[in-house]
């Protein structure tokens, strides 16, 4: 009963947050500093969770090479850079990874 | 080619949305995977972990309801985490409304049902070229009903699948590296640089506050980080 109160919950607060401006608001009354401030929404968002999904695997901060998520994940970038294809990059980390993983035994 | 570069209509727009997302399903498929994996393993039946997927169509909230089922934590407490996390999704519906606002409602609708992080990244790069938008919502239509429809096939085996998958194949990486490849090319100026970097040092900073509230804290840091960068740089 409570799984399903909180699935209905989830559906409508996730639909409320999606559906916030693009249906409710007009835009074009957004100040300017609000404009400014949104452009810098995709890479402040993606970096809050992709950089502790390398860099604390396990809860705590580790940059060693015991961690080879970030190991992993810096071989991804150079791959994002040069190739435009996502797909290169995220074979490239998990490739990665599962090397390193093999390595350390 | 120039011959060939006609003003794309409503058919070309929606396919070249349905080709454009392909890349970044690789992704999709391990993560979708994982969150039905995820949801039996809290303890809510098959039916249930795809009911939540059919219905919140977001990996992250149904990773987060995951775990505080799993914790057995109040409804009350489960939603306002779920609220967190789905705080970007503001930001997000308030950048990409602008190039919607022309729309009649049902199109608005399903358009706001249908976003994602990745559509979200991939359709603001799509309305920021140059040509003719008239038809651009289609592409965003083709995105979403994509990924929508991968997605789900890709919770339903998980949740079925279950927990058979051993934990060494590490799949839960798939879920960081598929929003590290949109990141990369988020990041075009110095500003953008600033705000992911200080967004990243945040969010390891206040990975121990409640309720996933760092993601949101670290967003509004490196929001903040890049306006202000912006700012000196124009002096």
């Amino acid at each position: 009963m409570n799984e399903w109160l909180v699935i209905l919950g989830a559906g409508v607060v996730t639909f409320l947050t999606r559906a916030s401006f693009i249906v409710f608001a007009d835009p074009h009354r957004f100040p300017h500093a609000f404009r400014v401030a949104l452009a810098f929404v995709p890479a402040s968002v993606l970096a809050a969770i992709v950089i502790p999904g390398l860099a604390m695997p396990h809860g705590t901060v580790d940059l060693t090479l015991a961690n080879p998520r970030w190991l992993a994940g810096v071989v991804a970038v150079v791959v994002a850079m040069r190739v435009k294809n996502p797909l290169a990059a995220i074979v490239a980390g998990m490739a990665a990874l599962w090397g390193l993983q093999a390595l350390a035994g | 080619m120039l011959s060939n570069r006609q003003s794309p209509n409503a058919r070309s727009e929606f396919l070249a949305g349905c080709r454009d997302i392909a890349p970044v399903l690789v992704g999709t498929v391990p993560f979708g995977f994982v969150a039905g994996v995820a949801a039996v393993g809290a303890g809510m039946t098959p039916v249930q972990g795809i009911a939540l997927s059919l219905i919140a169509f977001s990996g992250i909230a149904q990773l987060v309801v995951a775990q505080l089922v799993a914790a057995q934590s109040p409804a009350i407490v489960t939603l306002a985490a779920v609220l967190v996390v789905s705080l970007r999704f503001l930001m997000y519906s308030a950048a990409l409304s602008p190039h919607l606002a022309h729309l009649p409602k049902r199109w608005r609708v399903p358009l706001a049902y249908l976003m994602t992080d990745q559509g979200f990244a991939m359709g603001t790069q799509h309305y920021g070229k140059a040509g003719d938008r008239h038809h651009r919502h289609w592409h965003l239509l083709g995105m979403g009903l994509t990924l929508y429809l991968v997605w789900q096939a890709a919770v339903v085996a998980g949740a079925i699948a279950g927990a058979q998958v051993p934990a060494s194949w590490s799949l839960d990486f798939v879920v960081t590296l598929s929003f590290l490849v949109l990141l990369v090319p988020a990041l075009r100026s110095r500003a953008d640089l600033a705000a992911a970097t200080v967004a990243g040092a945040v969010a390891l900073v206040a990975a121990g506050l409640p309720y996933k509230l760092a993601l949101v804290v670290a967003s509004l840091a490196g929001i903040g980080a890049g306006v202000a960068v912006e700012r000196g740089h124009r002096r």
